[in-house]
């Protein structure tokens, strides 16, 4: 086994350092150590078990060596015969493991023959219970008497030389085991080496000089093309190309990587935004050219590690807010954006936009551009939207960013808004670019006059609104509005030099003072327009301050209003009707319906204040129609009931066109059963000079319906006589005004002949109105004036009580 | 089968029956003082254990050598053991030379003229051979 052992042991030497740990060296332990257990527990076992038959064959040995001079000894017994006993016991002693014999003939002792000492020493394997083997003994009984007992023969073995036989018996045995293990164990050993260690060693050098990725692939050893070993090469083979293939996917995956990598790192460098990776401390880890240039970061400084914060922000706190609040978000990956001002070492400025968004390792990465173009013109752009781009001065919107936030505490001050009297029509007439040299010319006349900190806006076309700050004496601001009113009312020369126009203008002023008139600017300028307003209401030029009386007046007619909505709804108004008599044959001709409101409790409310309020309102449309309609039907009534009339109804300019558009007036005829000559539309010129051509269309197609148009209050306005040519009418209405003096005043008289003779010459009736007395009808009469309406005949009168009216005035002219 | 045995039987009996009338008995001179021997006392003295009597004669036994199976028909009807055994075993203690076997003579004459002749003679004959010389001592019977 030794030579063997070194043979295999020199040729693992080299490769395999430690032998010890080899596959053979351990199945060769093990079985080894299995071995001497197995061989110790069974070599003690085989000589425990051959010692005891040794044992049990000895004494069984000596057994039958007394069955065969048994019968001799008893013979010998039987005739008691001394010599034939001595020769029994000298063929024992010849068996070495007898050791004394002794035969007895009854008491007599035939023979007694020992060799040695007696052994004092029992046999270790024989136990107490084998006390009856110790000594052989048998009784011997007579040849020809088997009843009889002749004697007995007793036997001692020598167990001295049974153990010493026994011993060597047992030695030889286990001897022969432990010769027949070490045979496995070295035959063991050499299938190892030979079948298992072998290939594999052969194996493993090759894996050892095996180079996977030149294709290189292991060979089997001889023979083992189908054992374990030759499927694990196989395995391996399999397994280094699988790698093999891998390796390459990942080289060809890294490649790609790389140029991916240029490639972005390429963008990174060439980007015109700046780029940047910051963690949440606001720390750079990496930006690039156009981020370093962007921010204006030094040459020196362009390493990582500097802070965000480090880059010359106005305000480098909210960048940072900026990052952790993109970094906080919880849903979603939402850029967090905004724009920062950075401020340059020379003083210069440059507004940054920065969006960040997470990267999602706790750091972000942002893009920076420069955004200071947009930012100038975003900022241009709101002071456009806050300023007047004509006059330079604040808009309505700048001035209330100016007064937006407006405390009862803060410093008083005095809002002055003036109005240009007659701008429009110098805008109409003479065009808008006047017009605007106007407005310049006006804004610098009014720039002279601003101290230091009053504010001025154009807050409509020709109006404007002037803080005179700090001012709170009544009479220091009369003083500096008059000197506004002078300034505008010297002449402007405007025009172009070819063509130089010289306009006077004149200007209305409404004042208010804060806080008393107003706490708010839109309280304030109201109460500054109601000043206003009330100052052109009186007709005069100048100024006015704001009364609370003014006040009141508002809230009156406001109050009004809702009233005048209560009453449309609540049928609070009502119509009345005045006859209109044909003078030359003394008798009815039809009538002018009145609308009257009956307030519950201001009693009756004058049209002159109530329709101007409905046509502010817009509520005039609706008081036209229910006009119009009761009107017809109030007169569908009484031609029913015989009289040959038709009805006239005023109509507003504000009704013209869309209000009360001509099939709405067709369709109230046809609802009542009405001719067209049955209604009369009494228009003013106001309606005439509002717009002609839409003036012209609608009285065009009433007349074309065959509905009759005439032109009421005539002589109190501008009475054109081109009015009457230029629109198709049916009869002037002479107002009360020239009929009221007409008996006193000689030129009035001489001005109504002249209309009456005017408007026959045109073909057109004339209607005198306010008639009140015999004597003016009388003059009418003979002037050639065709109708009439007056207290004289009479006053209006509501619907029930008009026929009993029109029974006056038939009995009146029987009279006559 | 059953007859066949009982017939097996019949002849044992029949050949018993033919030896029965040769019945062989053990005689001593008269003289000896021996009325009757145990056939302890006549093994013991055939075979050598001891030779002498009762009364203290020294024993003399005879075996009858000449006379077909007489002798081995005593020593079967004595301890059932043939001639060859009885043989056997004289062979070994003759060889010790202390004790011998009985004494041989040619024929039942020689020997009942020995037991006449000698005090402490014995012998063994048939019952019919037996005379005034000789005193029955044993009865082998049969």
């Amino acid at each position: 086994m030794s030579p063997l052992f070194l043979t295999w042991a020199n040729s693992l030497a080299k490769p395999l350092a430690r032998w010890w740990q080899g596959i053979l060296a351990r199945t060769l332990l093990a079985v080894i150590g299995i071995v001497m257990l197995l061989g110790g527990v069974s070599s003690i076992w085989v000589s425990q078990s051959v010692g005891e038959r040794e044992y049990r064959q000895a004494v069984q040995g000596l057994g039958e060596l007394l069955d065969t001079v048994e019968s001799t000894a008893s013979i010998a017994c039987f005739a008691s015969d001394e010599q034939l006993a001595a020769e029994v016991a000298q063929g024992l002693m010849r068996n070495r493991d007898v050791r004394r014999v002794v035969i007895r003939a009854g008491e007599r002792e035939l023979v007694s023959v020992a060799r040695g000492a007696v052994a004092t020493v029992l046999p270790r394997k024989l136990g107490a219970d084998d006390t009856a083997v110790r000594k052989v003994e048998r009784t011997l009984v007579s040849p020809f008497n088997r009843g009889e007992i002749v004697g007995e023969i007793a036997l001692d073995a020598d167990w001295l030389a049974i153990d010493a036989r026994v011993r060597q018996s047992a030695r030889y045995t286990v001897m022969l085991l432990v010769g027949q293990l070490a045979l496995v164990v070295v035959a063991l050993a050499a299938s190892m080496l030979y079948l298992v260690v072998r290939p594999i060693k052969a194996t493993s050098d090759r894996l050892h000089q095996l180079d996977p990725s030149s294709g290189m692939q292991l060979s089997v050893p001889e023979g083992h093309d189908n054992s374990e070993i030759g499927r694990l090469v196989d395995d391996i083979n399999d397994l280094t190309g699988r790698l093999v293939a891998t390796l390459d996917q990942e080289r060809s995956l890294r490649e790609q990587q790389a140029i991916a990598q240029r490639k972005y790192q390429d963008l990174f460098d060439h980007a015109a935004s700046g780029i940047f990776v910051a963690d949440r401390t606001g720390r750079l880890v990496s930006f690039n050219r156009a981020f370093a240039a962007l921010t204006w970061m030094p040459k020196r400084d362009q390493t990582a590690g500097r802070s965000l914060a480090e880059i010359g922000w106005q305000e480098s706190g909210h960048v940072l807010v900026l990052l952790l609040a993109s970094l906080d978000q919880t849903a979603g990956h939402l850029p967090s954006e905004g724009d920062f001002l950075l401020k340059g070492r020379r003083g210069d400025e440059r507004w940054l936009h920065v969006a960040v968004i997470p990267v999602g390792d706790g750091s972000v990465q942002g893009t920076v551009t420069d955004v200071t173009q947009r930012k100038y013109e975003e900022l241009s752009a709101r002071r456009l939207a806050v300023t007047d781009s004509l006059t330079g001065f604040a808009n309505r919107t700048g001035l209330q960013h100016l007064l937006a936030e407006l405390k009862p505490h803060d410093a008083p001050f005095a809002l002055a808004m003036m109005d240009l009297d007659g701008f429009k029509q110098i805008n109409d007439a003479l065009g808008f670019p006047i017009g605007d040299q106007m407005l310049l010319a006006v804004a610098a006349r009014i720039r002279e006059l601003m101290a230091e900190s009053d504010e001025v806006a154009r807050i409509g076309g020709d109006e404007f609104a002037w803080v005179l700050a700090g001012e709170t004496e009544r009479e220091r601001v009369g003083e500096r509005i008059a000197y506004l009113l002078a300034a505008m009312s010297r002449p402007f020369n405007l025009g172009t030099p070819d063509n130089p126009v010289e306009i006077s203008i004149s200007g209305s002023v409404g004042v208010a003072f804060f806080p008393a008139d107003g706490i708010d600017l839109h309280r304030l300028l109201r109460s500054a327009e109601l000043a206003l307003n009330n100052m052109r209401a009186g007709g005069g030029r100048g100024f006015r301050y704001f009364d609370p009386a003014l006040q009141a007046a508002v809230e009156h007619r406001r109050r009004l209003e809702d009233d005048l909505r209560q009453a449309l709804a609540g049928g609070q108004l009502h119509l009345v009707f005045q006859p209109i008599i044909d003078i030359a044959a003394g008798r009815l001709a039809g009538a002018e319906a009145l609308l009257r409101w009956e307030h519950p409790v201001r009693g009756m409310v004058s049209p002159e204040t109530f329709i101007p309020l409905a046509e502010e309102l817009g509520l005039i449309g609706e008081i036209g129609a229910m006009v119009l309609d009761e009107a017809c039907r109030q007169v569908a009534v009484w031609r029913r009931d015989g009289l040959d009339m038709y009805v006239s109804v005023n109509v507003s300019v504000r009704q013209i066109p869309d209000a009360l558009p001509p099939h709405a007036i067709h369709d109230a005829l046809m609802r009542h059963g009405l001719p067209p000559a049955a209604v009369a539309l009494e228009i003013t010129e106001g309606v005439l000079m509002a717009d002609v051509a839409v003036a012209q269309a609608w009285i065009g197609s009433l007349r074309t319906a065959g509905l009759r148009i005439y032109l009421d209050d005539f002589g109190t306005g501008y009475s054109s006589l081109s009015y009457l040519k230029r629109f198709p009418m049916d009869t002037v209405k002479i107002d009360k005004s020239f009929i009221r003096d007409m008996g006193a005043d000689n030129s009035d008289r001489a001005l109504v002949e002249a209309i009456v003779t005017m408007a026959n010459s045109l073909g057109l009736n004339v209607v005198a109105e306010g008639i009140e007395d015999a004597q003016q009808l009388a003059i009418l009469h003979k002037m050639g004036c065709g109708y009439g309406q007056g207290y004289y005949f009479s006053r209006p009168v509501k619907g029930e009580e008009f026929l009993a009216a029109v029974a006056r005035i038939d009995a009146q002219f029987d009279q006559a | 089968m059953k007859g066949m045995r009982k017939m097996l039987l019949y002849a044992c009996l029949m050949a018993w029956s033919a030896f029965a009338s040769a019945d062989l008995v053990l005689v001593a001179n008269p003289k000896a003082g021996i009325d009757r021997l145990t056939q302890s006392d006549v093994v013991n003295i055939y075979l050598g254990r001891y030779r002498h009597l009762a009364s203290g004669l020294t024993a003399e036994p005879i075996d009858i050598e000449g006379e077909a199976d007489l002798k081995a028909r005593f020593y079967r009807r004595l301890v059932g053991k043939s001639l060859a055994e009885i043989n056997a075993y004289w062979a070994r203690l003759v060889f010790s030379g202390k004790t011998q076997p009985p004494l041989a003579v040619v024929n039942t004459e020689e020997a009942l003229q020995r037991v006449a002749s000698r005090i402490g003679a014995l012998a063994y004959l048939e019952r019919g051979k037996v005379d005034r010389r000789v005193a029955i001592v044993f009865d082998l019977g049969e």
